[in-house]
């Protein structure tokens, strides 16, 4: 068998059905066997960056269904491999699996600075999880395995692997043969402990029992393990509220009585409140991200602290554990609810203090909300995500991009649905949301997806949108315009007396562009518009675009600026 | 400004022998910004697994904690543990060339155990020292900095008693 066919077999044999790919001169052969065959669905993006997404958005998405798929992203040597770094790092910052193929220059010539040639192993390695070289067709296909079974081991990533040219058409040796059932990966260096050790887990109940005013963490870890449920139900057994990181919103229903919303930079008052005062916090899945604590020095100073998390570098990384639990979330958690010893209390005068803080976060934006318009009668981006979270019962697949959109979304839509928020938190990556709302609704077809971008992130891949035509993908797309880098904007609101440098920015004429795309579009200007725009999409068999025209001076609060305590939080806008 | 001089450690870590190890662990020390002295790489006895010892300075036991773990954290690495000072062995070999007076040379020569390696004409020697770095360094001290032409040490390589 020759290297292209061994590629192909392992990836067949790993369950994937979608390539995302871009072709070139180093990867052909591999794109030519797929030809041949035709055992996969190809998807070709209209920016290699794109297949970074779209594979992100399989993972993601695929992850809590009954055929999990890790996304599989192609790309040529030199550019088309550097085209993917973006979406790497930021797969790695956010531990998604995917699996990166790239083709490289033939082996006589590497190193010789050769037509197209780049150090992608030296590039990636500290972007991923881990990074391959096979130097012959023998070793392909135990690369590959072992490669899926990295990324998705443990504490996920992505991973990348560079295949020579000539390696790709070499022949496997005569009698080559390879038993996946047989195959264990020689890593003697790769451990983890899905499993709590016991005497951790006993000291971590008595801490829970004794607590009067505790809180629990969903972060991404719950989502990952799809421990979502797990944790509603131990958050009730216990009586304990939650409080989510921006990767674990939509482990369970947001509008839970026991749930807080969001914490951090832009939490809920009721959420950094509670763990400003709480006596224990107990964090499954998350990594005390600074977005998530503000100042180290003042976070959470009266809490003990109990952190259940896959990847032993994050213990004690951050804020100093009283109890760390290495371990797999779902596991922990289904340990220590059939622990006879677990408790629970009724905390009455924490949860009615809780009950308060909720009312301020309520009450501080009640009247935009009511009003749904800023200034010059402009949409607010909070009133359109509020409206699309009522119209579809919060059940729908959000995708956002970066920015405060992005921030609205995640504070205004109530989610019901397990796993069905797919953002980018920890990079940030503007540009992200349309390509990986393909690969989501790639994932899970049955279930209407959400593409929601602001005006610039739109444009950082509104390529994309290529893709959307030949694939005929149904996503659902909104352009929340709101003229600027809004995010960036309210910093310069806040914090740089409102000089707004860079962020003005015009736009295309997005009715225009939509049309060479063949996508029906709408533009929504006015506020008594927003349900019926939406209400158009939705009924629409197919892609649509919905444009909004936003008020740009409209800010994400509660805030904490950046490198803040939970005592500076900005609760109600400055008079301008 | 004084720098406050911070305690010096030692981890001791097996690592699979495969291209990029290396690079892949410095990269993280340059990345994770850790006060690191001396890297020193060498075979260990299971073949195909290097033995590398790291010196670096921290005070703070969770950076070091977190050295440990990020290297633990790659595939490559088999094993990663700290060296208590008092419970180990770190040595360091150095070759000096130096311009020196026979007299001092030989006053040097009862003081330290050193190797001669070679003596040229107008008082130039080059020699071989070892052993713990604070000999090596006291011995440079002794020497004198005006002396001294060239010097090439190993770095820190360690063992449990
Ligand atoms: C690739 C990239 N470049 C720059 C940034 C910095 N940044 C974060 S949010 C933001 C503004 C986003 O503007 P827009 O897409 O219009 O969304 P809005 O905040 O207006 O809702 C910028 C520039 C980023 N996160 N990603
Ligand atoms: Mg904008």
């Amino acid at each position: 068998m020759q290297g292209t066919e061994l590629v192909l077999r392992a990836l067949h044999a790993r369950g994937v059905k979608y390539i995302f790919g871009y072709t070139g001169g180093a990867i052909m052969p591999v794109f030519d066997e797929m030809e041949k065959q035709k055992l996969f669905t190809f998807v070709m993006p209209r920016h290699e960056q794109g297949a970074t997404f779209m594979a992100q958005g399989m993972s993601r998405a695929s992850l809590s269904t009954a055929t999990p798929q890790i996304g599989v992203c192609m790309a040529t040597s030199g550019p088309g491999a550097m085209n993917l770094v973006t979406g790497v790092a930021d797969a790695h910052m956010d531990s998604v699996p995917i699996v990166a193929i790239t083709g490289q220059v033939a082996t006589g010539v590497i190193a010789t600075d050769a037509f197209q040639e780049s150090d992608v192993v030296g590039v990636m390695m500290p972007i991923c999880k881990q990074t391959y070289m096979p130097l012959s067709a023998d070793e392909i296909e135990k690369t590959i395995h072992e490669a899926f079974y990295v990324a998705t081991t443990g504490r996920f990533g992505p991973v990348v692997i560079d295949i020579p040219k000539d390696v790709q058409v070499q022949q496997a040796r005569e009698n080559y043969n390879f038993d996946l059932k047989k195959f264990r990966p020689k890593l003697p260096g790769f451990y983890y402990h899905p499993s709590p050790e016991r005497d951790v887990l006993h000291q971590a109940i008595e801490l829970i029992n004794r607590s009067e005013r505790p809180v629990l963490f969903c972060g991404h870890g719950v989502i990952s393990s799809n421990a979502g449920a797990m944790l509603q139900e131990f958050a009730e057994k216990t009586n304990i509220p939650v409080a989510f990181t921006l990767h674990g919103l939509s482990a369970m229903p947001v509008d839970h009585p026991l749930s807080l919303g969001m914490m951090g930079m832009h939490g809920t008052v009721e959420a950094n409140r509670a763990v400003m005062n709480a006596d224990l916090i107990i964090s499954f899945g998350m990594r005390f991200d600074d977005r998530v604590t503000g100042k180290l020095k003042e976070y959470a100073k009266d809490a003990d602290v109990i952190h259940v998390e896959i990847d032993p570098s994050e213990l004690d990384k951050n804020v100093k554990t009283t109890v760390a639990i290495n371990a797999d979330v779902s596991r922990t958690l289904h340990v220590m609810l059939n622990d006879p010893e677990l408790n629970s209390k009724p905390r009455r005068r924490w949860l009615q203090e809780i009950e308060e803080n909720r009312q301020v976060t309520i009450s501080s934006v009640a009247d935009e909300l009511a009003d749904g318009v800023g200034i010059a009668g402009k949409l607010l981006m909070k009133t359109i995500i509020h409206r699309l979270s009522e119209i579809t019962e919060g059940k729908d697949i959000v995708v956002p991009d970066v920015g405060q959109h992005q921030m609205m979304s995640a504070r205004y839509y109530n989610f019901q649905t397990n796993n069905s928020w797919f953002t980018s938190g920890g990079a940030g990556t503007m540009g992200c949301s349309l390509p990986m709302a393909i690969g989501a609704k790639l994932a899970r077809p049955e279930e209407r997806v959400w593409s929601i971008s602001g005006d610039g992130g739109f444009q950082m891949n509104i390529q994309e949108l290529g893709t959307i035509m030949e694939q005929k993908t149904d996503v659902k797309i909104m352009i929340l315009n709101n003229g600027y880098l809004g995010m960036v904007r309210q910093w310069q609101t806040l914090f740089f007396d409102g000089r707004y440098a860079g962020t003005p920015m015009q736009s295309p004429d997005y009715g225009l562009i939509a049309q060479a795309y063949g996508i029906p579009y709408l533009k929504v200007a006015e506020l008594d518009q927003v349900d019926a725009a939406i209400r158009t999409a939705i009924a629409h068999d197919g892609a649509y675009i919905l444009e909004f025209i936003c008020d740009p001076s409209e800010v994400i609060l509660p805030m904490i600026p950046a490198g803040g305590g939970f005592g500076d939080m900005i609760v109600s806008r400055p008079q301008a | 400004m004084t720098v406050k001089k911070m305690k010096r450690r030692a981890i001791l870590a097996f690592v699979q022998n495969k291209p990029g190890t290396l690079n892949k662990i410095s990269m993280m020390i340059r990345r994770k910004m850790y006060n690191v002295d001396t890297l020193t790489v060498c075979k260990a006895k299971p073949p195909g697994v290097s033995r590398m010892t790291i010196t670096l300075r921290e005070d703070d036991e969770a950076k070091v904690t977190q050295v440990i773990r990020q290297l633990e954290k790659f595939t490559e690495v088999i094993r990663a543990k700290e060296l208590d000072r008092d419970c180990s062995y770190w040595r360091e070999v150095a070759i000096v060339k130096f311009e020196l007076d026979t007299k001092k040379l030989e006053k040097l020569q009862k003081k330290y155990q050193i190797e001669i390696l070679d003596s040229k004409p107008h008082d130039i020697h080059i020699i071989q020292i070892a052993g713990p770095t604070d000999r090596l360094d006291s011995f440079l001290d002794d020497l004198g900095a005006e002396h001294l032409i060239e010097i090439a040490r190993t770095g820190v390589t360690a063992m449990d008693k």
